[in-house]
């Protein structure tokens, strides 16, 4: 038997055009899954600074700032064990509303478009292709989603930090302390948001053809 | 190696798992395509006709038994070359469509060109090429919210003929349409056959196609019941006979 040919591996140039095209038609999708990550980011960026600026009280305020907070019966307050497990608490629960939020936005944009994946597969798509264009895609609005919410939660942090604190909340956070949250959400918006598209996407195309473009999910 | 058989499928069975219970959708079939022939697959709904479809197309894998394309068994192939024959060697329309939606059309038709390799311009000059000829020359720029359903399934077509496959499969063409546009449908599948040589697998249970078919495949309860010639048809179609075949189908049931 003559040697079968095989279909040709799409350049990453042309797999971008197309993610990129369907995020811009399915702008209103794009704009509600982008916004959901943002949110759910600004949630835990501003949780995870304001408990950063609220740990360093005790050694970064300055005596004028700890003396007014001790009379408003503030810092005591502020740094009981009994707050400390709240801040844990909310920590946690932002934690999970990052996750749920966004592992539960991409896998509802992804699974409603099994029958494009199907449909893809029977044209001569690729799995790798479905793969890399849902990776395009969520890598996309996973970055910008992150980012925008990242923003977002730092400004709110400071503004409360300056109603609280007035302008030593600027001094409150060490740059490292900042730094490392922003890295640690940055990696955890973005990861979640991949992984999200990703397994569904890939369970999909995984799947022959008809099953994909049948399944009502 | 070049046989008058484009398709042969030998004893193909396949199971499904209902829960518990095993549900043999094709329980051994035999038959051959024959290049450039109009082949209809008749059937009541679960008789496993969209099965017969799916393996023909290899859009599914048999659990039993061979399905060769065009001198290929389809059970070896790999995924690349799976896809390679989607892309190259078939056509496919579905009852519903199918089109990309955030695709124009011409993006649509292009799609599978863009799968097979094919540059941009050359792309977009040859689906314009086929739009115009499924006479929607001037709706290469409309997404398929903007068209009608006729309109939408003349795009498949043309997305279906793209790569000028050899096969082009259609799962119940006219399911989703009205009398005169499933027949406009059925009618451009037709001229595919006559002009370009194509060979037309339709599963339907629409008695507008049998019109066009050359042959006809029965298949109730996962076997194939009758095979009938075109000149068989002739007689029955229409009327009283009709309506008497249809009923002595779905007594079988």
């Amino acid at each position: 038997m003559r040697e079968m040919e095989q279909i040709i591996i799409l350049p990453y140039r042309k797999v971008l055009q197309i993610a990129w095209q369907g995020m811009r038609i399915r702008l209103l999708k794009t704009f509600l899954v982008t916004s959901c990550i943002a949110l759910a980011l600004a949630f835990l960026t501003f949780i995870m600074c304001s408990n950063g600026m609220v740990e360093q009280l005790g050694e970064r305020a300055s005596e004028q700032l700890q003396q007014r907070l001790a009379r408003e019966g503030l810092l005591e307050q502020l740094l009981s064990t009994e707050q400390r497990s709240q801040t844990a608490w909310m920590l946690g629960i932002a934690l999970m509303i990052s996750f749920a939020g966004i592992v539960n936005a991409m896998l509802i944009s992804v699974t409603e478009r099994f029958r494009e994946i199907g449909t893809m597969k029977c044209l001569g798509g690729l799995d790798s292709f479905i793969v890399k264009l849902y990776l395009a895609e969520s890598l996309f609005q996973g970055t910008v989603g992150t980012t925008i919410g990242i923003v977002v939660g730092v400004v709110l942090a400071y503004v409360e930090g300056l109603n609280r604190f007035g302008s030593e909340a600027f001094q409150l956070l060490p740059i490292v302390t900042l730094v490392q949250i922003l890295v640690i959400s940055f990696v955890a918006g973005v990861v979640l948001t991949v992984l999200g598209a990703l397994y569904p996407a890939w369970s999909a195309a995984k799947m022959e053809p008809v099953d994909a473009m049948r399944s009502e999910v | 190696m070049a046989s008058d058989h484009i398709i042969s499928a030998r004893d193909v069975k396949r199971r499904y798992m209902m829960g518990e219970e095993v549900v043999w959708a094709l329980a051994g079939v035999d038959l051959d395509v024959h290049r450039g022939e109009y082949l209809s697959i008749m059937g009541p709904s679960g008789s496993g006709k969209s099965t017969l479809f799916n393996m023909i197309g290899g859009l599914d894998r048999p659990t039993e038994g061979t399905v060769i394309m065009d001198g290929h068994d389809v059970r070896k192939m790999d995924l690349r070359q799976i896809a390679y024959l989607r892309c190259h060697k078939v056509g496919f329309i579905f009852q519903t469509f199918n089109l990309i939606q955030v695709m124009t059309a011409e993006q649509n038709v292009m799609l599978p060109m863009t799968f097979a390799g094919v540059s941009d311009e050359e792309a977009s000059r040859r689906a314009r090429e086929i739009l115009e000829r499924v006479g929607l020359g001037k709706r290469y720029d409309h997404r398929p919210g903007q068209l009608s359903g006729g309109q939408q399934q003349r795009v498949a077509i043309a997305r279906s003929m793209a790569n000028d496959p050899d096969i082009i499969l259609a799962d119940e063409p006219t399911g989703n349409l009205d009398l005169k546009t499933g027949e406009e449908i059925i009618n451009m599948l037709a001229m595919f056959r006559d002009e370009f040589g194509k060979t037309i697998i339709s599963a339907t249970h629409d008695h507008k196609m049998l019109a066009a078919s050359d042959r006809v495949v029965y298949l109730v309860d996962g076997k194939i019941t009758e095979i009938k010639q075109r000149h068989e048809l002739k007689i029955e179609q229409g009327g009283i006979a009709d309506k008497k075949a249809e009923t002595k189908l779905s007594g079988r049931q």
